[in-house]
This record gives structure tokens, sequence and C-alpha cells, in this order.
């Protein structure tokens, strides 16, 4: 019972995390510079016509009225038209958000299956060669900017040795696990550092705990210490780190996708900044949020189920 | 320059084939031609396309009244198959092709022209109405059409042979969904396919942002030369791929065959590789930088470049074979008439333009009497390795003017609104004519209501009066005069800094033949074959 | 931690032999002597960089590495290797400036309202939640474009979302800590709140802080560098390891060393903050 009235207690606290969202948001991409009756227009267009559609777009009402328009119609699930795309955000939104989706998911998913064994790996082997090995690599997938190392894995593995497809998600499952494959790595190599770096570290910290100590001297095989004490333990930080970085992995979709010429949310959020799209770019940072929150949300679930002091109040 | 970097150069450009022709043996039909794009259409519609992802394939989608043939830049027939101005210059007759179909089968008729004619001059609709506000009625007659105007222009004609007046389905429109012309256009291009066309191809996909998918129009009225319709191939495939890397990349692994934007400092790369062909085609398209000229700077402060001297001495100091040979590896020319490319018509060479000369320029300085040290700030576009190369030339040619030249990176919408508010020193810019007349980039460059002379506050009187005079001449002669007192008035002036003149870097699959891009940009499937 | 007779201050004064260990330590030395010499060539690029690192020289373009030109020459003909030396200055800068308010703030906001919870907390956790649920380099390049691009203004934009990542963590520590007998056991002693936190709570908890600031300090240059690329960050012709990668990446096969000399620079750097931030974990982990 309890659970379930915390987790009611966190679906209310999104309530006004939400509206913090959307007051940020519309100040902020209002105070950019430019807007898009200029990106619309165009250059060519002359001072009267940028006026003129700037009434059309609604941008010369008050401050105040555009935020309750924008707040009135997103709570009837109305996220406006896109200016760029001149069609309506949610058709936007909706046509971008599997691919992001499943570049995301496709990431984490490899980002577990490299970092975990090797982390694990690494830390039973802590100071030996295997260790100093695995680390040194993750650091430099970890310190490569997303838009060398996304090229070079481009450059090498797809158009020189023509193991995967330069660009372009596919159609089917399958086809798509093969197109994103470079993409979700290139997500992934980043990930994964991080996770390892944490695993390990967790692992660690269990292997030199007393009780782990306690059971070795008990003399319980190794393999059944680490088994029953260690996964257990370094689950809990895992989760939680991984929930942290959700909003980082997001950020990494926009330069991945761009470079990869994935069509998903994160190119999309690129191109409506630089074209002032205010309803876009609107539109798509409450879906990243609404997609971090949940993520956040289960996170905190799962360490509130196993730490109970870690509730937010 | 040293003489060895040049002839390098030279070597590479005689090797690179200006114009791909026609191959003489039979023409091969059938396949899909892929294409990868820099950026994306958002709606290909002749009267609502503002940017160049959607302008330069209107064409290929919708057929104009008149062409512009691209080997002579003459006028000659599209759908309509011949044309008379009347002696008063004040009525426009055209007689339309017996027998034209759209791509869906149904009958292209006058009631289309006028219909499309229409829309595209009405001023509540799309950005290019003024470029028809001449006309005052347009009426059709069986194949007749006939265009009325209030007062003589010289620039309809091409007007005409333009994407704006490119002539779309009446009843397409009709059975749209939705209540105004922008939602029924919006509607029927969202819809993908299929699109009712004019043109070689009509749309057959369309997803935002990512890919697009043309389809050949079955009853296209240009013939092939096998006597059959064009367009040879079946239809294009679309892909946007805005990283200028990737999209190489793509091209070299075989899965596009043509690759568009190619990165001046590959050309050279990607011309030695067996299976690529590198065209660079001759274009309209220049790069400047717009000078503040205005008295004080938007702060109020007092600005050093409205003074004529200082604006000629920035020009003079300008390496500008250095700059095209660090920017476009020698791919380009120094601008030689100040308001145009020189495949502008009426384009007037005055090369050298502001000839690289640093004791004139120095010269100037002193004469100006420009404090040494003064900071002035170049405003580039964020991200763009172009504009950074830019930004370091200029602050190296500058200093010995004793200029301390200061970078200040924006994004495209930053620097837009800059210009219009007049929020700079001097910043980046570039140009492509959509029309082929020069009244356009004349009057965006130096006619100052149009848009304070591009933003930079000069406004000349005598120079207004000429482009007035000029908008309204009929006569070929007078208005050719005009345009170049025009041209000799704002190279005086110096409202730009005079750059270069740069053509469309095209990477094509050595099986493609026939591509073309015009000058204007426009790019052209027709004649497109793919050898299999 | 399960040991009751913990006392408050053995976590804070360390034994020296301790030190000696994490000294001894090979990674952890490694660490020092890379984050040592990017410090020593930050404060100093002039008296290791060869040439200029902005002169142009159109006539060597694209020259390979060489005697002349260690690391070759870029599109403008400059030397690589001193634009890469240069570059140290500026982003190790950015390592430190983009990173240490946004922990200065982060941890007091995070030990404070871990501390007292209550109304703070629950204000804090709507902050923290609609500033994290943001893509953190949509909000970094919407601040920057607002405040104009420039260092400066993106360490301000940096700070100014990176602080919530750091108050999370404190106030988790701080938290878990707070538990913990030691800190009870100050209540009932009738400390100051003040002593408390600062004496007790936030030694133990800012382990994992340092750990984090070194993973972040790397991460710092990282984002400095999307940013370089994007245009937003170091300003031409301020060489900057991102910009400078972006200008080669163009290149990859045919001069790679425009940007594999940053990119070993970057990495480097990154592996230099990433062992003293184990080395660190180590040091300062308390033992119960």
């Amino acid at each position: 019972m309890a659970g379930v009235q915390y987790t009611l207690n966190r679906l209310v606290l999104m309530i006004p995390t939400f509206f913090l969202v959307m007051i940020i948001i519309f100040l902020l991409v209002r105070l950019l510079p430019g807007d898009p009756a200029i990106a619309m227009a165009g250059d060519k267009a002359s001072d009267a016509d940028i006026a003129a559609i700037r009434d059309k777009l609604g941008l010369s009402a008050p401050l105040w009225t555009q935020f309750w328009l924008f707040l009135t119609n997103t709570l009837q699930g109305d996220l406006g038209r896109s200016i760029l795309a001149r069609a309506p955000v949610l058709d936007v939104v909706l046509a971008r958000l599997p691919t992001t989706l499943f570049l995301t998911i496709y990431a984490v998913t490899l980002s577990v299956l490299i970092a975990g064994p090797l982390a694990f790996l690494a830390a039973v082997n802590r100071g030996k060669w295997q260790d100093n090995l695995i680390r040194a690599v993750f650091q430099v997938g970890l310190s490569m900017p997303v838009f060398y190392i996304g090229l070079l894995l481009l450059t090498f593995l797809a158009a020189h040795l023509g193991l995967f497809p330069v660009g372009g998600y596919g159609e089917s499952f399958v086809d798509r696990l093969y197109h994103l494959f470079l993409p979700a790595v290139t997500v992934a190599l980043y990930t994964s550092a991080i996770l390892m770096r944490n695993l390990r570290s967790a692992i660690i910290e269990v292997i030199d705990a007393e009780y782990v100590q306690f059971a070795r001297a008990k003399g319980l095989p190794n393999r059944l210490i680490l088994g029953r004490h260690v996964l257990k333990n370094a689950l809990i930080s895992t989760v939680t780190l991984l929930g942290l970085s959700i909003g980082q992995l997001m950020s990494g979709t926009l330069v991945t996708e761009t470079v990869f010429a994935v069509p998903g949310l994160g190119r999309s959020m690129l191109e409506a900044i630089f074209a002032r799209d205010y309803p876009l770019i609107q539109g798509l940072t409450l879906t990243f949020a609404v997609l971090v929150s949940l993520v956040f949300l289960m996170t905190d679930l799962f360490q509130s189920w196993l730490d109970p002091r870690m509730r937010l109040t | 320059m040293k003489a060895a970097a040049l002839a390098a150069v030279l070597a590479l450009s005689t090797s690179l084939t200006a114009f791909p022709y026609q191959s003489a043996e039979a023409v091969e039909r059938g396949g899909t031609l892929n294409f990868a794009r820099y950026d994306g259409s958002k709606l290909v519609d002749p009267i609502y396309a503002d940017r160049n992802p959607d302008i330069w394939m209107v064409g290929s989608l919708f057929s104009t009244l008149l062409e512009t043939d691209p080997d002579s830049g003459e006028l000659v027939g599209g759908l309509a198959e011949s044309y008379e101005v009347a002696a008063d210059g004040k009525t426009i007759t055209l007689q339309l092709r017996d027998g034209l179909k759209f791509s869906d089968g149904s009958a292209l008729t006058g009631e289309d022209v006028v219909f499309s004619l229409g829309r595209a001059r009405n001023p509540d609709l799309g950005p290019w109405s003024g470029l028809l506000s001449a006309i005052s009625d347009v009426t059709a007659d069986g194949r007749a059409i006939t265009i009325t105007l209030d007062n003589p222009d010289p620039a309809l004609l091409s007007m005409l042979a333009t994407f704006n007046t490119a002539i779309v389905s009446k009843a397409a429109f009709d059975a749209a969904s939705g209540e105004t012309d922008q939602e029924k256009s919006a509607a029927i291009f969202a819809a993908g396919s299929p699109g009712v066309g004019s043109g070689p191809f009509f749309l057959s996909g369309f997803e935002q942002g990512s890919t697009m998918a043309f389809s050949a129009n079955p009853h296209y009225w240009k013939e092939g030369e096998d006597g059959k319709p064009l367009p040879y191939i079946d239809g294009v495939n679309f892909e946007v791929i805005p990283d200028d890397a990737t999209r190489v990349l793509k091209l070299s692994a075989g899965e596009v065959d043509i690759a568009e934007f190619i990165p001046f400092s590959r050309v050279k790369e990607l011309d030695a590789d067996p299976a690529i062909n590198m065209y660079l085609f001759p274009s309209t398209r220049i790069i400047y930088s717009p000078i503040n000229t205005r008295e004080t700077r938007a702060d109020g402060s007092p600005n050093p470049l409205a003074d004529k001297r200082v604006r000629q001495a920035l020009n003079y100091a300008t390496h500008k074979d250095a700059l095209i040979q660090l920017i476009l590896q020698g791919a380009g020319k120094p601008m030689s008439s100040p308001v145009m490319s020189s495949a502008t018509r009426l384009a007037v060479d005055m090369s050298p333009l502001y000839g690289f000369d640093l004791e004139k320029a120095k010269a100037l300085i002193e004469e100006a009497g420009l404090e040494p040290g003064t900071e002035i700030t170049l405003t580039t576009l964020a991200g763009s390795a172009d504009d950074a190369t830019i930004f370091a030339a200029l602050q190296q040619m500058w200093q010995p003017l004793g200029i301390n030249l200061v970078a200040e990176q924006v994004d495209g919408a930053t620097r837009g609104a800059k210009n219009r508010s007049g929020e700079f020193d001097i910043h980046t810019y570039g140009w492509v004519d959509d029309v082929n007349d020069p009244s356009q980039v004349t009057g965006w460059l130096g006619y100052y209501p149009t848009r304070k002379a591009v933003g930079t506050g000069w406004n000349n009187a005598e120079f207004n009066a000429l482009y007035e005079a000029s908008s309204t001449e009929m006569d070929p002669e007078k208005r050719a005069d005009q345009y170049r007192q025009m041209q000799e008035i704002y190279a005086e002036a110096a409202p730009l800094l005079f750059m270069y003149e740069t053509p469309f870097a095209v990477a094509v699959s050595g099986k493609v033949d026939g591509y073309i891009q015009t000058p204007l940009g426009n790019n052209i499937f027709e004649n497109v074959s793919l050898e299999r | 931690m399960s040991d009751a007779t913990v006392s408050s201050t053995q976590a804070v004064v360390r034994k020296p032999g301790r030190l000696r260990l994490a000294l001894a330590k090979p990674g952890f030395m490694t660490g020092i002597a890379i984050i040592g010499a990017s410090v020593v060539l930050a404060l100093f690029p002039g008296l290791f960089a060869p040439h200029d690192p902005n002169f142009i020289d159109y006539m060597a373009v694209r020259q390979p590495p060489s005697w002349l030109h260690p690391f070759g020459t870029d599109l403008l003909g400059r030397d690589t290797f001193s634009r890469v030396i240069w570059a140290y200055s500026v982003n190790m800068q950015m390592a430190f400036l983009a990173t240490v308010f946004a922990l200065l703030i982060g941890v007091v906001v995070g030990a404070l309202v871990g501390y007292y919870r209550g109304i703070a907390d629950l204000v804090f956790g709507r902050v923290v939640d609609a500033i994290i649920t943001f893509p953190f380099l949509v909000l970094v390049i919407a601040v920057v474009a607002v405040l104009g691009p420039g260092l400066i203004n993106m360490y301000i934009a940096i700070t100014l979302v990176g602080w919530v990542y750091y108050a999370r963590l404190m106030r988790a520590e701080v938290i878990s800590q707070k538990a913990n007998d030691y800190a009870s056991a100050g209540i009932v002693m009738g400390y100051s709140d003040r002593r408390i936190i600062f004496r007790h709570l936030l030694p133990n908890a800012i382990t994992p802080i340092i750990v984090y600031w070194m993973t972040d300090m790397a991460l710092a240059i990282l984002l400095g560098s999307s940013l370089g690329y994007l245009g937003l960050g170091a300003q031409p012709p301020q060489a900057e390891w991102g910009v400078l990668i972006a200008e080669g990446r163009n290149f990859i096969t045919t001069a790679w060393w425009l940007s594999l000399m940053p990119g070993i620079a970057i990495v480097l750097t990154g592996l230099g903050f990433s062992l003293i931030g184990d080395g660190l974990a180590d040091l300062l982990r308390p033992r119960g």
C-alpha cells in the first residue's frame, strides 16, 4: 500500500515540475535572438511581411496571453502547429518518437551488455592489466566527442569495410537493429563508460565490505559470494545512474542523429532551435521531459523499493 | 598567391567537367535515382516555396509556361509553345501546347493557368507575389492565355519561366481538404502521394525532414532522344543527410548516386575517385559581407565603417584569390560585378573589382583618419568551417590597416535578426538568384526600400532612382545602361565586402548521366539516365 | 558502516599511511602527472608551442607531420601542434570554470535540503526535476544562444544547468549519512546544525561528489567541444580541441592528423581526470 501511495505522490509531484518546465522553455525560446517570423519568411522578406507573419503566428500578443494559450492548449493535448514542418507538432513528434525511443533503448541495452561483464572483470582483477586495459579503452570512448567517434565508425566500419549502412533507419525490426547499430554504439560508448566506472567501483566497494569479507572467511566460494551480494548491490547504483544519465543520453541523440542522418526527435530539436520554431521546440521539450520524468519515476520507485530512506518527500 | 598553388588549381579545374553532356548512344530507360540532400523540403508548392530546398525542387513537379534554355540562357517555350508581347508591353499572349495533361491523366487547361497565376500574384498568399505586381488580369480562351499588365515590366517574361508561376492543378486544390489555400497546399503535400504534377515527376512519398520520393510523370509533355516522353528514370528517392562528411561517405559507399553540396575541401579527393564524377556547376551564388554604413552603430557609438574610404580600404586589403584558395580550394572566382554574379544577365565585368592593393588600402585608412587598433566585429555563422576560415584570414589581412577584427559567432536566425536591426559591423552572407533576371539581386543588395540595401542602411538616391526607372524600362539597351550605372555607383560606395562567386559542387556516381543543377540552383532530373 | 562505535572524526582525519598508500598507486600518480603537465601547458603554452598558433601560411596548407610541424598543418597552414598546445589553456580553463561553481552551489544546496528536508526539499525537488528533465545539451545551447556565444557565457550556461547534478548527489548522500549513527549522535549531543552539516556530514558525503567532479571536468571539456563544434563555445581564432576536431573531421582519411592530435589531447586529459578520480575514491572512501 505504501508503494501505491508513494507512486501517487510522485505522480502528483510531476505536475509542478511540468509547469516549471513549460515556463522555462516558454521564456527561454522567446529570449532567443531572432524569431520564427524572420526564420520562416526568410532573409528576403520585407519588414512588413515579417510583421504580418508575426501577427498571424500570434507573436504580437502579450507574453502572458501567449503563455496562457500555450498552457491551455497543451492541457487539451494541442501542441500547436510546427512553423517549420507546417504540420501539427503532435504529428511531427509522433512520427519521430519511435525512432528515438528505439535508438535510446537500443543504446541502453548495448551499454549494459558491454559495461556489465567488463566492469565485473575489471573489478575482480583490480589493479591488474585486465583492469587497466578495460578502463583505458572505456576512457577513450568517454573522451571522444560524438561528432568525431560517430564519423570514425562510419568511415571505417561502414564506408570502408561495408559492414554497416552509412545512414537510414531500416524498415523491419531486424533491419532497424542493423541500421541503427552504429548510432546506438556511439551513444552507448559514452553511457557504458560511465556505467562501467560506476559498476566497477560499486563492485569493489562491495568486495571490500565486511560482510563479504566475512562470508569469505566463512569459506563460501568466491563465485557464490560475488553472485549473491555484489550483483544485487551493484544493481541499485547501476539503475540509479542509468536513470540519471537518461537526460544526457537524450542529449547525445541530438548530435548522433545528425551525424548518422537518423530522423529522430534529437535532429528535429536542433532544426527547430535553428529555425526558432517555438511550437516545435516547446512540444519536443515537453516530450523529452515526459520521457525523462517517466524514467526518473521508475528509477525512484525502484530505489525507494530497495532503500526506503531515499524517498522524496 | 604563389604560382605553384595556382597551377595546381588550374590543373584541377580543367579535369572537372563543367557540364555533363548526354552521351550520344541510345539512352537507357528505367531505374530509380538515389539523391543525398543537405536539407529537406518542407513544402514544394510554387507559391509557398521560400527556402532553397523547396524552390529548387518545384521545377521537377510543376512546369512553367516558359523555360530558360540551360545552354543559351534564352527564354524558350514550356507549357506554352509560343508567346507574344504587344508593342506597348502591356499585353502578353501565350499559346498552350496541345494535349497537355497532369500526371493523373487529367487535362491541363487554361483554367489551371488562370488559377495558378491567380494564386501566384495574390499578395495575401506567398512571398513572391511582388514579382508579378505588374499583372492586372489573366484570362484564358481555349489554349490562348492573355496576361494584361498595368505597366510594362521587362522582367515579367522571365517570371513566367520562374518556379513561382509554375502550373498546378485546380482540380487537385478544389478536392484537397482544408479551408484556406495554405491549408490545402499543406494537406496535398503532407499526404505525400500521389501528388498531381505538371512537371517531369509527381510527388509519390514524403516524410518530413528525412525522405521524399518523386515518380516519373507518364504524361510529361517533353520528349526524350528516343522520341518517348521524358523522364528516362522511373523516379528519384531523396534522403536528407545534413552532415557533410556523412553525405560524402554515403556516396562513397554506393548507397546514393548523387551527393550535393560537397565541401570544396573535398572536391579534389572525390574527383580522383574513378567511380565518381565531380561536377562544379556554374551558379549565380555570390559570397559577400554586408557592411553597416549607418553613421552610428546600434549601441549609439560612432561607426567607423560609415566612412566610404574605410569600406574601400577593407575591400582593397582583402586578398580574394587567397580566400578562394583557402575556402574553395581554388574552385571559384572573385566577384567581378558588385551586385551580381557574372552568370546573371546585365552583369558588368569590372574585374579586378578592388584587386588586392595593400598600399592603397593603407592610404585610404590614413586619409579617413581611422585610429589604429579600431575594433571591428565580424559576425559569422556558428559551426561553419568556411566562416571560421574567412574570419581567420580577414583578421590577418586587415591587421596591417591597424584594424582589430573580432569574431562573433551566431546561428542563422540570429544573424538574420541582426541584419534586419542593423546590430552588426560586418557579417558573412551569401546569395543565389531565384529569378533569371538581375532585378531581384540588384534590388536586394542596393535598392534601399527593398531591405535597406541588404541591411547595410546604404541609401543612395541616384541608385534608387535608376532602379525604379529600370523596372519599367522595356528598351533592352537603356535598361542595360541603367544597370551599368547602378553597378558603378555601388562599386564605388562599397557597402559590401565584395568576395567571390562559387559554383555548386555536386558529386555524381559514374553510372549517372544527364544531371544538371542550373545557375539558380534548380535540380534538373528530367534528362537523367542510369547505367545498369 | 555497521560499526556503531564509529567516531565522527574518523572519516575526516585520515591516517597519514593512507595518503602514502594512494600516492604509491601508479594509476593515481599517472593521473596527477597528466593533469599536472596539462596545467603547466595551460599556464605557459607559449613556452612549449614552437609556432604562433594563429599564423596563417597559405603556402603550407594541410601538410602532413614533419620535423617543422610535428602534428602537420591545418586548412590555413597553421601549425597543428602549436594549436593543440594553446588549446590547453582554453580547455583546462573550461574543465575548471565550467564545473567549480556548479560544484560549490550544488554541494551547499544539496547539503541544506538534504539535512532540513521539508518544504525546501519539496521545492528543490521540482526545480531539479524540471532542469534535469531537459536534455542537457538543449538547455545549454538555448542559454548560450540567449546570452550570446563565448566562453564566459558557456560557463554560466553549464553552471546554471550543472549544479543540480551535484545537488542531487549531495542531497542523497546527506540523507543517507544523516541516518547514520554518528550524525544522530551529533544531534543528541546538541551540536549546531552548521557544525553537523559542515563538520560531520559534508566531509563524509563529499567523496562521491569529488569523484563525480573529476568525471564532470572531463565531461565539461567534451561538452565545450560539442559547443565549439556548433560554434557556440570558444570563439575563433582561439584554438579549442572540439573546434580543431570539427575542422579536421572532413579529412579523417586524407589529413588524419588534423583531428587525431586534438583527439589524443582530449582523451589524455580525460584519462588524467578519471585516474585522479579513481585514486581519490580510494583515498577518501571512509572505512567503517
